[in-house]
């Protein structure tokens, strides 16, 4: 089992929105784009990610519908809703501030 | 709440839900098996390595599903857990809201309990939806008579053989007063289907045959109800087969009904004879033929199953037209036929109307007095939401959403209605029987709440917590958490003052109730004064029983002859006069009457009575015009008739000396004062003939011991097998009243309780009141206020409410004492006693209510109070 790389408390849902602000994919899919991305940092082992999604299901933020993968299969895919979209700006800016602050504490202290 | 809404529907799909998860974890699975695989790894080495991450992958499952149900349960349960702390800290405040909000839920069940039995449950029979009664409309009843009324069994017997719509038509009629052996029970003649069609079960035997129903050739069998062979016949195994004794008749028993078939009549019927075999039991009584052949000899009460696929109003239009071809035949009218349901009350008709009526109002008490333990409770916890607004402040600020915070109130005011919902259908269960049985006495339903009723129950409790517990919790939580934290009493007086509200609905419907209650006790008080307009004190009414086999008419006449012979031979007997019927004894006598000159279409109805001269002198009714009857009058064409009567007809002019038709000319020859004999409400006019025997007449005599030895010892005399009763009038009046004081002392109970439950709700308000303003009024005192002045500050933060609230509750009465005004016995609504006597009460309750608060604050140390927070 992959040791997921630690992670902020609430990033996780933050950078699943960023993905899917760009376009629907589904939870593989997902957690291969983070990983590519991240260049190979940030590997999202499905024990986090699926409860993850199911969190954003819930707060309305995305929403799933079953298609076929590239590969024929049935795979479910996660859209982000508008609600999303607005949260992902809260989340974003919070991020930031929180990033800016840390920042800051560790230049000056 | 859009998070609320997806928790349920996810709560309602899990099984898809979770079937949807399982793919997806499949898939990413197998994806990552390719991508091992497409790095160089054996497939089989890529699946053991897929195998291992399965534990993951139940882990995940499980925090999956947390996702949805878990943190929600879990607050729920935190929410219980706190109101359960918060109860316990307080048990004396729970148990007056828990107890209040009982008794008004308890009220609300139980009168819905008998409300459900009595006008919504069918019959308890098989099927019971399809079983329609049916009744003969009349558009314009004579005064009395209900609009909705029963057939002739010749009718009866056409409509059953030609509809189409109705399968199973079958007649009952009641019959009071039969004699099982020598017990009189109540028993109920049906044609030979009844029991068939109603699909009503037997514990022994058979219901009847068609055969054993035939007017030409009557048989004399019998079916008994099961307690009446458990209670009556010792419950003899080999009861079916036996001979009893019915009217003195032998009759066979065929069958013994099961236990839980009561009948269709609201009493308990003990048994059933076939339709025909009254000519059995009365077999010289041309009625009894009259009865059972006349086209136009009313009557029997019908009811039927609708045939598979008619409607109720196919079935009612096929009975209207078949009703008005019979009756055409005969030169009849129909003004068509009228289908209900089975529920015991009968539905349409004025009675109902009536009964309905009155459940209303009662509808109306007990909710006002639930709305009352709402405002209460509501009040309670108002003043608690503003001493946790310190509470609720640091639980704002910690970051609690508000939504929260009114969840975890109205999770509170959820959890005491529940707690109050159990024990008020706890009291539905134990309340309404015993009290039934008391009042009506054995009856054939069961009055246990059924589903409805606790669904009713339910509702009412979820209403109610969230109509005493949201504005609390809306209340406690209003403007931001610093504020709640520096000052307690700003926010409390931000706007209208909630409390102040609540008070004065507590006020307001007090006295609607109080006066309600108040009203209907004068009108009993004043009913028994009244002057019934003839002697009922000290006076009896003498009925005889005969073996009805044994009697005919011209026999009948024959034992009137002689008694009243011998009544007038014997000195010791006293004046004595004779009455067909009972006075205020709750039947009455119809005749139809015409001036001459009227063609027979002006027919109106009037009470009748036949009377002998003795009945004026003895009930001590005063001729005012004219003359009484004599004992001449025998046989002529000669009426008397009462005040109401000339009023109504001759414009008030004397009437004595004028003719009327009613069955031939008659002449008015005296006219008598008004009297109540046939009932309470204003005096209908009456018209009186002499005594004919046309119906066995009552005997009534002054009471005393050797009036009515002398007359049982003349009587036992002439038949040894003839049964004297004695009632006296006093009795009847007493039955007249008993309506109404079951209602005056069902208001009266509500009136208290609502007398308690406001007195708890003012003394919980200025209790707060002195509380909330401890500081001030230590101040005030420390400055030398007098007690006096200190008492006036507390109760004037409240006077405004309490003066709207009584000038309201004052108008609300007197919008009310006209809704009541026919069940008063002539008072006034606007009686002043009773309105005196409702504010000196609520004064009284008022300050006594304030008393204790009021003593706190005088009594008060300056330096604690100061030092107080």
């Amino acid at each position: 089992m992959e040791k997921d790389s630690e992670l902020l408390p609430g990033t996780l849902d933050l950078l699943i929105l960023k993905v899917l602000a760009r376009e629907t994919m589904h939870g593989y899919g997902i957690a291969l784009r983070l990983k590519t991305i991240s260049e190979d940092v940030l590997q999202v082992g499905e024990s986090s990610l699926y409860p993850a999604l199911q969190r954003l299901l819930l707060n309305g933020w995305v929403k799933a519908e079953w298609g076929a993968s590239e590969n024929n299969r049935r795979a479910r895919y996660y859209t982000i809703t508008a609600a999303g979209r607005k949260q992902l700006g809260v989340e974003r800016e919070e991020f930031q501030r929180m990033v800016g602050a840390i920042q800051k504490v560790l230049e000056t202290a | 709440m859009m998070k609320l809404l997806r928790r349920l529907q996810y709560f309602l799909h899990r099984r898809r839900q979770e079937a949807d998860l399982a793919e997806e974890m499949r898939f990413h699975q197998a994806m990552v098996e390719q991508e091992l695989e497409r790095s160089g790894i054996t497939a089989q080495e890529a699946s053991a390595a897929s195998r291992r991450a399965m534990g993951a992958i139940t882990q995940m499952r499980e925090e999956s599903r947390g996702v949805w149900i878990w943190p929600w349960a879990e607050s729920v349960w935190q929410d219980l857990a706190y109101a359960a702390r918060n109860v316990r800290r307080q048990p004396g405040f729970a148990f007056v809201a828990i107890a209040t909000l009982a008794c008004a839920i308890g009220l609300n069940t139980s009168l819905a309990t008998v409300f459900n039995a009595v006008a919504l449950r069918p019959w308890p029979v098989r099927d019971p939806a399809r079983m329609v009664k049916v009744y003969s409309f009349e558009k314009d009843p004579p005064k009395g008579f209900d609009s909705l009324g029963g057939f002739s069994l010749a009718e009866f017997r056409y409509l059953a053989e030609h509809a189409k719509s109705v399968a199973g038509l079958f007649a009952m009629r009641g019959e009071g007063g039969v004699r099982l052996e020598q017990a009189k029970v109540r028993g109920e003649y049906v044609s030979a289907r009844y029991f068939r069609v109603l699909g009503a079960g037997m514990e022994k035997g058979r219901g009847f045959l068609e055969a054993e129903d035939q007017v030409e050739s009557p048989e004399p069998v019998v079916v008994l109800d099961y307690r009446t062979w458990q209670n009556r016949l010792g419950g003899v195994s080999d009861i079916v087969g036996r001979r009893v004794l019915v009217d003195d008749v032998p009759f066979t028993v065929v069958g013994v009904t099961s236990q839980d078939f009561g009948g269709t009549a609201p009493e308990r019927t003990d048994l059933w004879l076939p339709m025909a075999s009254i000519a059995l039991l009365s077999p010289e009584n041309s009625w009894a033929l009259d009865f059972l052949r006349s086209p136009k000899e009313c009557c029997v009460d019908l009811a039927g199953r609708l045939a598979p696929g008619a409607t109720r109003e196919q079935a009612r239009a096929e009975l209207s037209v078949l009703s008005a071809d019979f009756r055409r035949q005969f030169h009849d009218r129909s003004d068509g036929v009228v289908l209900t349901g089975t529920a015991l009350l009968k539905q349409g008709g004025r009675k109902a109307g009536q009964v309905y009526a009155v459940f209303g109002l009662m509808f109306a008490g007990v909710l006002l007095v639930l709305l009352l333990a709402c405002a209460n409770v509501g009040n309670l916890l108002l003043a608690r939401a503003a001493a946790r607004r310190r509470e609720v402040g640091v639980r704002l600020s910690l970051g609690a959403g508000r939504a929260r915070i009114v969840r975890q109130f109205l999770t509170e005011s959820l959890a005491m209605a529940g707690a109050a919902g159990a024990v008020g259908v706890l009291v539905a269960y134990a309340l309404p029987g015993p009290l039934f049985r008391s009042a009506v006495g054995e009856v054939s339903f069961g009055l246990r709440p059924g589903a409805t009723v606790l669904a009713y129950s339910l509702g009412l409790a979820v209403l109610a917590s969230v109509a005493f517990g949201l504005a609390p919790a809306l209340h406690a939580t209003r403007g931001g958490f610093s504020d709640a934290l520096k000052r307690r009493e700003s926010a409390a007086r931000a706007r209208i003052p909630l409390r102040s509200l609540l008070l004065a609905v507590q006020v307001a419907v007090s006295v609607v109730l109080l006066v309600g209650a108040g009203l209907l006790v004068r009108g009993i008080q004043h009913a028994r004064s009244m002057d019934p307009g003839f002697a009922v004190r000290g006076i009896d009414s003498v009925s005889f029983d005969f073996p009805v086999s044994a009697y005919q008419s011209t026999r009948l006449r024959t034992f009137y002859d002689s008694l009243t012979r011998g009544l007038d031979g014997s000195p010791e007997a006293g004046p004595y006069g004779l009455s067909a019927v009972e006075p205020l004894g709750h039947t009455y006598s119809l005749t139809s009457f015409r001036r001459p000159g009227e063609d027979a279409r002006q027919d109106r109805m009037v009470l009748s009575n036949s009377v002998s001269a003795g009945y004026f002198e003895v009930l001590r009714i005063p001729v005012l015009a004219g003359r009484n009857f004599q004992l001449t009058d025998a046989g002529r064409n000669v009426v008397i008739v009462n005040q109401a009567f000339s009023d109504r007809f001759f414009g008030g002019e004397n009437p004595v000396g004028k003719g009327l038709i009613s069955g031939g000319p008659q002449e008015i020859v005296g006219m008598v004062r008004n009297a109540h004999t046939s009932g309470l409400d204003a005096v209908e006019p009456a018209l009186y003939t002499p005594i004919s025997f046309g119906i066995p007449p009552r005997v009534i005599v002054r009471h005393t011991p050797a009036n009515v030895a002398a007359l049982a010892a003349l009587a036992k005399n002439l038949d040894a097998r003839v049964e004297v009763r004695a009632t006296p009038l006093e009795e009847n009046l007493d039955s007249w009243l008993s309506e109404s004081r079951v209602g005056a002392t069902i208001a009266g109970l509500l009136g208290v309780l609502a007398l308690i439950l406001a007195s708890i709700g003012i003394s919980g308000v200025f209790a707060f009141a002195v509380a909330q303003r401890t500081q001030e009024i230590g101040v005030r005192i420390a400055l030398g206020a007098r007690a006096s002045h200190v008492i006036g500050v507390v109760v004037g933060s409240a006077a405004r409410a309490l003066l709207a609230g009584l000038a309201v509750g004052l108008l609300l009465a007197l919008w009310e004492g006209r809704v009541i005004g026919k069940y008063l016995f002539g008072v006034s609504p606007l009686d002043l006693t009773t309105y005196a006597a409702v504010l000196i009460t609520l004064a009284a309750a008022g300050l006594a209510a304030t008393y204790l608060p009021a003593r706190r604050a005088i009594r008060l140390d300056p330096i604690r109070a100061l030092h107080y927070e």
